[in-house]
């Protein structure tokens, strides 16, 4: 509790002197040429541009004192065209719901009132610790600041840690830092912070699956919220396919559809 | 004439039981009704307190604002509202302006989300005057600016004491998470309905927190010295607030009021109009409370209709009583004809007499349930977070009884025995002094 206090604090001054400004935007405002070329080349290597993919994507979700939750989600994931569809097939419960993103719009669907509801692009899907963002093409340049914050070991591999503040506030985590592996250049371990710069919950890519030629994605991936200790949500990627997917996938019509 | 009233009333006791038995019924009647309208004055008069003093006010402005083709919930320009509110009222109006945020609170391995109010401490005391403090102070958190008040059932819910410090974490309207810790610097109870479950902060804590400009608020409550005539004042302040660049509206269903009071979500949604503004609801406190009548309205009409049904049943028996009596006092009309009296002053003494009896039996059953509502008003004390809660006033349930009800009730009553007694009156009027001596009618 005292380690989040003095970080909180710190950052509630900060908050204090730039009365309902946002501290981490008013002290960085460019980027480190160096850290940005790390961040291009893993989101290089992790937006499949050229490719549609389909894949599902089991989350668990394990929580103090609480039985596992389970949810099953249907991805079709189209990065150049920058849109995803996503659809609920586990549990009973959430059958049906999906959310269809169009470049910043975001809509979820909810089948019992058959309606589209508008919400940010950075929901959490099912009440986990597993956001909507993940789901599509990575574009943190034009989001964040990049600048170098040292290197740093996760597991046994050395990596750059790349510090990043975001431009606007219209995305879940104002600071991030990323470990990002010196071997292959792909992220191994994601730390995000509030406002404030109080870490809220850290996640780390446990392994890769290579779908072409330089090219990315992440099967295994492991979140842990750091306010509510003890909860953590294992996310497993898998029958990941790089097939064509027809247009009308990516339509509201399709979450409609997929609902009956 | 004195001496024909005299007479009814006199008459109205001749037949003790047949009286009593209709005459009960009457008080029966009678004391539903005025205990139904005294809850139903009750229940408005409190909520309406209730609801000023804490999440309300005569005019309650919320509203939201587009900015870069979103629609954000909340308002801008706080002070240019206060400033044309001074402008249109001058004294005559007190401004509260407040900011609601809801967060995840987190403490000792326990989270859950809480709304939170931020409130101006040094003028916004309504909360202080109807809050008992088992812990800590209202100075205590007042003094703090990144203090916080919590309810009684919040605070066990985490086993938090005073000085303990909450971590709060939520998502701010712009969609970034912010975090921040609360020092507990009082825990309270109350049993103002509309104010349990709030946990007091400061107002600028909060906005910082939400990370919102310096000019931003959830709501701006507009008092007045009484609640007269708020459609006239809103309609005023909504001119000036047009001449300021503001949109303007007001709530278009009681829901909707309701919905603008309680609005606290700080979610967007898609501007379709693409043009940056703030827009305004202002509803009037008649608004808010207009679910609450309808409500009440409804309670009201089931009494309503159970009175009908023993009115019914009352009819039928006053119809009989009055044959029976009539039978049995055939030769008294009989006297009453061969010595000139009218037939229509037969028929009045009969009406009269049941009048009588409806007046007594009507009235004394009013003053019983206005006796009664009082002993509950001043009675026993029902626990505040019970399903009675929304009527309780320091515990105790509102009942208002009026003189006005009483006499209504009354009224109403008498005169349905009127109708229903004339009837039969009249035929016993009629009857000839000769028919009246011979034979039993």
């Amino acid at each position: 509790m005292n380690t989040i206090r003095r970080m909180m604090t710190a950052g509630l001054l900060a908050l204090a002197v730039v009365p309902g400004g946002f501290a981490q935007s008013k002290t960085v405002s460019s980027n480190d040429p160096k850290a940005l070329a790390i961040v291009k080349a893993f989101e290089d290597k992790l937006n499949v541009t050229d490719l549609d993919v389909t894949n599902t994507f089991t989350l668990v979700q394990k929580k103090a004192g609480e039985a596992d939750r389970v949810i099953q989600i249907q991805i079709y994931r189209r990065d150049k065209a920058d849109t995803f569809a996503l659809v609920f097939k586990y549990p009973e419960s959430e059958k049906g719901k999906g959310y269809y993103r169009s470049k910043d719009d975001l809509f979820l669907y909810l089948p019992s009132t058959r309606e589209f509801v508008y919400r940010n692009r950075k929901d959490d899907v099912g009440s986990t610790d597993v956001r909507t963002d993940l789901f599509g093409k990575s574009d943190v340049t034009a989001q964040y600041w990049a600048n170098l914050d040292g290197t740093a070991m996760v597991a046994k591999w050395e990596t750059d840690v790349v510090k990043l503040d975001a431009k606007q506030l219209d995305v879940s985590f104002p600071v991030q830092k990323w470990y990002v592996r010196k071997t292959d250049g792909l992220p191994v371990k994601v730390e995000n912070f509030s406002a404030s710069g109080t870490l809220l919950r850290t996640t780390y890519y446990l392994d890769y699956k290579q779908v072409a030629p330089s090219k990315f994605i992440f099967t295994k991936l492991l979140a842990t919220d750091a306010l509510e200790k003890g909860q953590q949500t294992l996310l497993t990627n898998e029958n990941i396919s790089t097939a064509r997917i027809p247009d009308y996938t990516f339509s509201k019509a399709f979450l409609e559809e997929q609902s009956r | 004439m004195g001496a024909f009233i005299g007479l009814a009333f006199k008459n109205v006791f001749r037949q003790k039981k047949r009286s009593f038995t209709l005459g009960i019924n009457y008080a029966v009647v009678a004391f539903i009704l005025v205990l139904l309208l005294a809850f139903s004055k009750g229940a408005t008069t409190n909520i309406a307190t209730s609801l000023v003093r804490s999440t309300a006010g005569h005019i309650t402005i919320t509203g939201q604002f587009a900015k870069d083709g979103k629609i954000f919930n909340g308002l801008l320009k706080t002070g240019e509202i206060v400033a044309a509110v001074d402008k249109t009222f001058g004294g005559d109006a007190r401004t509260l302006t407040r900011y609601a945020v809801q967060s995840m609170v987190y403490y000792n391995g326990l989270s859950k989300r809480l709304p939170f109010t931020g409130i101006q401490s040094d003028r916004d005391t309504g909360f202080r005057d109807q809050s008992t403090f088992s812990s800590g102070s209202w100075e205590d958190f007042a003094s703090d600016p990144n203090g916080v008040a919590i309810p009684e059932d919040a605070a066990e819910y985490f086993g938090l004491t005073n000085g303990d410090e909450i971590v709060l974490s939520t998502r701010t309207r712009f969609g970034a998470f912010n975090t921040g810790i609360l020092v507990v610097r009082g825990i309270y109870a109350t049993d103002n309905f509309f104010s349990r479950g709030y946990v007091l902060a400061h107002y600028e804590f909060l906005r910082n927190l939400d990370l919102a400009a310096g000019d931003a608020s959830t709501s701006v409550y507009v008092y007045f010295p009484s609640a007269r005539g708020l459609d006239e004042r809103r309609d005023l302040l909504m001119e000036e607030l047009l001449l300021r660049g503001f949109d303007v509206s007001v709530p278009k269903t009681d829901s909707e009021a309701v919905s603008a009071v309680s609005a606290a979500s700080t979610k967007y949604e898609e501007d379709k109009e693409g043009r940056d503004r703030v827009m305004l609801k202002l509803a009037t406190l008649d608004e808010v409370l207009g679910i609450v009548r309808t409500v009440l309205a409804a309670v009201n009409a089931v009494g309503a209709f159970i009175a009908a049904i023993m009115l019914f049943v009352i009819a039928v028996s006053i119809f009989i009583n009055l044959r029976m009596s009539i039978n049995e006092r055939l030769r008294e009309i009989g006297t009453m004809r061969a010595l000139g009296v009218e037939s229509s002053m037969v028929t009045g003494l009969f009406v009269t007499e049941s009048v009588a009896l409806a007046v007594i039996f009507s009235a004394s059953g009013a003053v019983l349930a206005a006796l009664v509502a009082t002993v509950i008003r001043f009675g026993p004390v029902f626990p505040a977070g019970g399903n009675l809660g929304l009527f309780l006033e320091g515990g105790r349930l509102v009942l208002i009884p009026s003189l006005l009800a009483i006499a209504g009730v009354t009224l109403t009553i008498s005169l349905f025995a009127a109708f229903f007694s004339y009837f039969p009156a009249k035929r016993g009027g009629a009857i000839p002094p000769v028919d009246a001596f011979s034979r039993v009618y």
